[in-house]
């Protein structure tokens, strides 16, 4: 027969009573709980230092059998993608040099004018219930809770713990998570064509001199030709840039993260899957403007007036992440 | 009191816990069947409670729990919390005058740490979480108690000697270790 004592009943509602009066006294921000969680982190550091050096065959052994065939077959899907995006890249680095020129040009503030720190992840969250990650850059480097994490792609997430020597940092996928973010849409312009207008000759000349210009979504394209002078004013279908800002929420490992629209956006119906996804910035926010998040691959219609959501998939990979840059920005409200 | 647990069990279960949370966080951590992570200090609380019993099982599991929000970073107490759970469910068993084989102690570690893994959405959500009661909790908890089962045989010596319990102790259920 089970025995079930006072002195039990005790015991155990002494353990959930402590227990819930440390969770309160911590979630309200205790100092000396912050203090004894370091010094834990460092007591404990060798101990993790150890065991992920013992355990790195173990490691690699099971990686190995988990990702060889799909390792192999993203590396030859990726080789024909590299091959079709190398023009493009070029391009693209044009348009970003010219991009950066005007920038400072105009006195105005990109991803590239802020310091960053880049640092290696050395652990991955041991809990089944949150998305974080740990690097070995901390305090010392300049990180402070709330500076964003991205890597090539884009937005990886936000510092949440800092510590001397290390940092902690919550993934965009965590259902705690949660950044302003603008959606960049396009809207091409319906193609309308002027009919060529003609007028004397003037003086003869030989050969064409073709110039043109473009101008927020049209194009004008001037032709001299011998006999006549022939204008065609032609609105292409150049895009108008549509933009919106709402909140991107993370929603947990299984699900995409989701854009809300904090103002019910009456143009929102002009957002498109495929849009990009940017880092919206603002006095309050704690990111940067112009990080690229992700892309819209789903808009989800909700009834009444809770309005849409876009399920948007971030551009980085979170699953394979090593390497991941802190932008030590902190927005004016915060750097005081 | 304090004096009696400093020379007692604490120092062993503190040491174990910090080796555990190593594990816990490098080779535990990575390996994920399902996608889930294998809950290496959980099993170790309720192995706490499997050979121990439910008041001794639920202080060990609160002890490896500190250690765990502690090294992890979770809110000091929450993880305390359930693996205080995880400690007594698991030492409740123990109470039935039944035959501690391994096997049956490692049903009684399942069961702790199906309830300990359970209790950890809603202590987060307790605490103020949102969304993190979801529908993966059907695949976390038994993927989490499977693989507690499959290295229960391994934590069993190890929570014996953490807890001082010889295995003549063992063998009579109902008496609580000093």
């Amino acid at each position: 027969m089970p025995t079930y004592s006072p002195g039990r009943r005790r015991v155990i509602a002494a353990l959930a009573l402590t227990s819930l009066l440390l969770v309160t006294l911590d979630l309200s921000g205790n100092r000396v709980f912050d203090g004894i969680r370091s010094g834990a982190s460092v007591i404990t550091r060798p101990v993790r230092t150890a065991a992920d050096v013992a355990t790195q065959p173990v490691v690699r052994l099971w990686r190995s059998f988990r990702d060889y065939d799909r390792i192999l077959e993203e590396n030859r899907a990726l080789r024909a993608q590299v091959d079709a995006q190398r023009s493009a890249e070029i391009a693209a680095q044009n348009a970003i040099i010219e991009n950066q020129d005007l920038l400072a040009l105009e006195g105005l503030e990109s991803l590239a004018s802020y310091d960053s720190v880049t640092a290696r992840l050395i652990g991955q969250s041991p809990s089944n219930f949150d998305q974080q990650v740990e690097i070995d850059r901390g305090a010392i480097h300049g990180i402070r809770v709330g500076m964003s994490a991205l890597n090539e792609a884009g937005l990886v997430g936000k510092v949440t713990r800092v510590l001397p020597q290390s940092s902690v940092i919550m993934l965009a996928t965590d259902p705690s998570f949660a950044v302003p973010v603008k959606v960049l849409g396009t809207v091409a312009t319906a193609p309308t064509a002027t009919a060529p207008t003609s007028s004397d000759p003037g003086p003869p000349s030989t050969g064409t001199d073709p110039t043109s210009t473009s101008v927020e979504g049209t194009t004008t394209e001037t032709t001299t030709v011998t006999t006549t002078v022939t204008t065609t004013v032609t609105a292409t279908s150049l895009p108008t840039i549509v933009r919106e800002t709402g909140v991107l929420r993370g929603q947990g490992i299984d699900d995409l993260p989701r854009v809300s629209f904090v103002s019910g956006g009456t143009g929102f119906g002009r957002i498109e899957v495929g849009d990009t996804v940017f880092t919206a910035g603002g006095s309050t926010s704690l990111a940067p403007p112009n990080i690229p998040v992700g892309r819209v691959i789903n808009i989800i219609t909700r009834t009444g007036t809770a309005g849409q959501e876009l399920e948007v998939e971030l551009t980085a990979d979170l699953a394979r992440l090593q390497f991941v840059r802190v932008v030590l920005y902190q927005p004016p409200t915060e750097a005081g | 009191m304090i004096g009696a647990l400093l020379n007692g069990w604490v120092p062993r279960v503190t040491l174990v816990a910090v080796v555990l949370l190593g594990l816990q966080t490098t080779v535990a951590a990575e390996l994920r069947p399902l996608g889930v992570v294998v809950q290496v200090m959980l099993a170790f609380a309720a192995v706490c409670g499997a050979v121990s019993g439910p008041v001794q099982g639920a202080m060990a599991g609160f002890a490896v729990g500190l250690v765990y929000d502690l090294g992890v970073g979770t809110p000091l107490g929450s993880t305390a919390l359930t693996m205080t759970v995880a400690g007594y469910a698991a030492g409740w068993g123990r109470q039935f005058r039944i035959e501690p084989r391994w096997w049956i102690l490692s049903g009684l570690v399942a069961l702790g740490v199906a309830l300990g893994e359970g209790a950890v959405p809603l202590v987060r959500t307790l605490i103020g979480e949102s969304d993190v009661l979801t529908t993966r909790i059907l695949v976390v908890v038994p993927t989490v108690t499977l693989t507690a089962v499959v290295i229960a045989p391994i934590l069993l010596p190890v929570g014996r000697w953490a807890l001082r319990v010889r295995v003549s102790e063992l063998r009579l259920p109902g008496e609580e270790v000093r």
